[in-house]
């Protein structure tokens, strides 16, 4: 039976000054086990996925079920079997840890013993035994997150969805959260997790679909994706803008990235001599070029249109913790 | 799991969760209890030399003889409007998100409503009951006997309701806390356009009229008489009624719109 099952679903907000399509034609499939990833921009329509998926929001239209169960019409069963860590969600600053996850575990049914052994699992799971009894207040923003994930995963359910788990963490937290979530994964833990970072999608998700103004534009395993574009690609450099223009017309078929034109080839090193010869033959002085496989980066460029912000963020904060 | 996750269970481990956040924001308290407080000191000193014993006598003697018993209701009143602090709770966990984590869990709808006008009730009880404590110490003496402060107190207590109700529908149809927080504006024409100072007899023009139709009058009004006059029951009946009315108005506009809330968009 496949995990999480959407068909086509679609969700538009209405108020009085206007409609939104928030998320407009959405599928994709999730088998139990894995780590799917929805990777796509600020408004690309995750939450609002993440929102339906978890009973949270209506649907539309379109139909989505998890473990064989119909989202839309039986939400109480589909909120036994799956965990949300939401990406607006609130954790009360005023209450320890400790005493969070404890109410939790009360709210979903425990004995005042079994929720005692259960926070104590928990807290250990998620790393914060040390932190259990000082208030939320000042956990580090690794901390809370953990916490959050630590909450969502209080009635050990098989489905867990994590709406950006790592979004504004550094570097560090980033790492000990993707190997958490790995963890469970390994534990049979099915999960689906958005994300804006292509570093993450990489990384964690067992398959990606990459969503796009409420569209999934590409699906598939990250080497599946990179595969899809074929090839190799090359990049070409200029001194300025005006060499730039000069070789999108003699290139053709170019996408560019700012000071940078891509383009897609099969065995790319042995091609370069040639379009250097031709670019150079028109006046074009080239700064650099390289050639290279294809990055998710790269699939992200060629599927959108353009190139996702932030990514860049991941690496230079890595940078400078290096630093 | 399941026979733990009674309506009973639910609502009692939010209401102390949500008891837990008073207790540790305590200082959130001290302003509506000391501008209570004040009602009943500061009114005291001013007023309490001429229209308390002195007063014996002359046409002013509306107090008879203690004006502490006067002006302690309005104190109360003043006290029980602490309830409004329901709504407050109820958005903040809005605003910060935790009401969408409770509504992702199998928790019934109506013990994440009912737990902040638990915790309003909880406060409405404790700080009228602390103002009619410092009242009994300088000087309060129902004129029915110590029934009267049972009867002060039920009274607080149900127009407490009717403000927590007030503040819940308010804060959540407009969605923030400034909204909870503009609700508790009430608190001035409530208070002042009211029989605060002198009966309601020696109100004049506009203000009679608009304290006619203040609510607040006929609960002060009931407080005051089994705490001046004696037992006045066509006057305590009044009380009774308008505070029950308004509760029950506020209470059926709060669950309209907090069943408005907890449906998915
Ligand atoms: N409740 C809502 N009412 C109106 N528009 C909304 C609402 N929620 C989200 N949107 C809009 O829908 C789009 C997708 O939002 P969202 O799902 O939050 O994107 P993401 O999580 O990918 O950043 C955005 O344009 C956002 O402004
Ligand atoms: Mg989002």
């Amino acid at each position: 039976m496949l995990a999480v099952d959407v068909k086509n679903i679609k969700k538009t907000f209405i108020s009085k000054q206007d409609t939104v399509e928030a998320v407009k034609d959405v599928s994709f499939q999730v088998k139990q086990g894995e780590i799917f990833g929805l990777l796509g921009p600020n408004g690309a329509g995750k939450s609002t996925t993440i929102l339906m998926l978890t009973t949270l929001l209506s649907i539309t239209d379109g139909r989505a079920s998890v473990l064989g169960i119909d989202v839309a019409t039986k939400d109480k069963e589909v909120r036994e079997k799956i965990g949300v860590a939401l990406q607006d969600t609130g954790i009360d600053n005023l209450l320890t840890g400790r005493e969070l996850f404890f109410t939790t575990c009360r709210l979903w049914g425990y004995s005042k013993k079994d929720s005692e052994k259960r926070t104590t699992e928990i807290l250990e799971l998620v790393g914060l035994v040390e932190a259990a009894d000082r208030r939320v207040k000042t956990y580090s923003g690794g901390m809370k997150r953990r916490l959050d994930l630590g909450l969502s995963l209080v009635h050990s359910p098989e489905i867990l969805f994590l709406d950006e788990p790592t979004t504004g963490l550094d570097p560090g937290s980033r790492r000990v959260l993707w190997d958490e979530i790995k963890r469970l994964r390994d534990n049979g833990v099915t999960i689906i997790l958005t994300t804006q970072y292509l570093e993450e999608a990489d990384e964690l998700a067992d398959r990606i679909a990459i969503i796009d103004e409420g569209l999934v534009v590409a699906e598939g395993t990250s080497d599946e994706l990179k595969a899809g574009i074929g090839g190799d690609v090359i990049t070409f450099a200029f001194e300025n803008n005006d060499f730039l223009e000069d070789a999108k017309n003699i290139l053709k078929n170019t996408v560019q990235d700012k000071n940078e034109l891509r383009i897609t080839v099969e065995d790319g090193a042995s091609k370069i001599p040639g379009y250097l010869k031709d670019l150079t033959s028109n006046g074009v002085e080239v700064s650099s070029v390289s050639a290279s496989k294809p990055t998710l980066d790269d699939v992200f460029l060629e599927v959108t249109g353009y190139r996702l912000e932030g990514s860049e963020d991941i690496k230079n904060e890595e940078e400078k913790s290096k630093r | 799991m399941e026979s733990n996750r009674s309506f009973l269970i639910q609502l009692q481990i939010l209401t102390k969760r949500m008891v837990l956040r008073v207790v540790r924001r305590p200082l959130a308290e001290l302003p509506n209890l000391i501008i209570s407080a004040f009602f009943l000191f500061v009114y005291d000193g001013a007023l309490g030399g001429v229209f308390g014993g002195s007063a014996s006598g002359t046409p002013f003697d509306f107090a008879k003889g203690n004006f502490i018993n006067f002006i302690l209701p309005v104190s109360i009143v003043s006290a029980s409007l602490s309830g409004a602090a329901s709504g407050i709770y109820l958005v903040e966990d809005i605003e910060s998100g935790v009401f969408k984590r409770y509504q992702s869990m199998p928790i019934s709808r109506w013990a994440i409503i009912l737990a902040p006008m638990n915790v309003g009730a909880f406060r409405v009880l404790l700080q009228s009951g602390l103002i009619l404590f410092i009242g009994i110490i300088i000087g309060a003496d129902p004129a029915v006997g110590n029934i009267g402060f049972l009867i002060v107190l039920s009274l607080a207590f149900l127009w407490g309701m009717g403000f927590a109700g007030y503040s819940v529908a308010a804060g959540v149809k407009s969605g923030s806390s400034q909204g909870a927080q503009a609700a508790t504006f009430l608190f001035f024409p409530a208070i002042f356009l009211a029989p605060t100072f002198v009966p309601r007899e020696a109100l004049k023009g506009w203000l009679e009229t608009a304290a006619a139709y203040n609510p607040t009058t006929y609960v002060i009004e009931a407080m005051r008489a089994v705490m001046v006059d004696g037992w006045e029951l066509d006057v305590l009946f009044r009380g009774y009624l308008s505070a029950g009315l308004f509760a029950a108005l506020t209470l059926t506009l709060a669950v309209l719109s907090a069943r408005k809330a907890t449906e998915k968009a």
